[in-house]
């Protein structure tokens, strides 16, 4: 079950740049735990040892989108039940409501602003884990 | 702001001066790709790698504070897209629309670099 405070964040994104961006924000700004990687393949190495609260997901990657990413990782039990949120630059008419059905708590489009990102990605956690507690979970 | 906020940020002016120094090779590259498609626009994998690196360049003009990049590479992508849906080639307005998308991407980029290069890197350019 996921911590009252969100803590670990695994983050999957192929854009070098922006991955570090993320990851300086994440850590010094919000103080989390983050672990970061290039990939799915790559994700898939680190996601048992690193055991994260929350996946965050770049949406269009080459070879495995972040869907299929997200539906990789879900076959492993140390992210089976961990909640998601997609980052992209695109979303289409329709697009969130498939990301929903797949469970993605929220997706955050690009460009976003980097300091203020921890502060929107806590917000998104706070309000899953309010309806986590209205349904008793 | 906390001395972690500050430290952030000025790894964000860091950041987005390495990204200002690579835009116009980044954007050269990128047509030249642009080029290679136009003369094989049945290549579905060229297209594929166009449209991320399009995906990606407004991403990340963005969030590095080039918000014009991520304009021009937005409208771009549209034209490219455009294009690809009529057929092979598409129609002359639509190339038209087309290279002048690309014309002001790369106007974008040089502005952007020149003005770096003149004032000091970082900071937004908008």
């Amino acid at each position: 079950m996921s911590e009252l405070t969100l803590s670990r964040i695994l983050y999957v994104e192929d854009d070098a740049d922006i991955r570090e961006i993320v990851r300086m924000s994440l850590q010094m700004v919000g103080q989390f735990q983050v672990a970061t990687c290039e990939s799915c393949a790559a994700a898939l190495k680190l996601v048992d040892e690193f055991n994260p609260e929350l996946l965050l997901l770049d949406v269009m990657m080459p070879d495995v989108d972040g869907p299929a990413t997200l539906q990789v990782l879900r076959q492993r039990a140390s992210a089976e039940n961990a909640p998601a949120i997609f980052i992209t630059a695109k979303v289409e008419a329709g697009d969130m409501q498939r990301y929903r059905n797949m469970g993605v708590l929220d997706v955050i489009v690009k460009p976003f602003d980097t300091m203020g990102l921890p502060g929107q990605i806590e917000q998104i956690w706070q309000r899953y884990r309010s309806s986590m507690n209205d349904n008793g979970g | 702001m906390t001395t972690a906020d500050e430290e952030f940020a000025r790894e964000v002016a860091r950041s987005s001066a390495a990204f200002v120094s690579q835009l116009p090779r980044q954007v050269q590259a990128l047509g030249d790709d642009l080029v290679a498609w136009l003369s094989a626009p049945r290549d579905a994998a060229l297209f594929d790698k166009l449209s991320h690196k399009l995906h990606r360049l407004k991403g990340a003009g963005g969030t590095f504070g080039c918000s014009g990049i991520s304009d021009f590479a937005s409208a771009l992508e549209q034209r490219l897209n455009t294009l690809r849906s009529e057929a092979t080639g598409g129609s002359a307005s639509a190339m038209a629309e087309f290279e002048a998308a690309m014309e002001a991407l790369r106007s974008e980029a040089n502005r952007i670099y020149r003005e770096s290069t003149q004032d000091g890197q970082g900071g937004t350019h908008n």
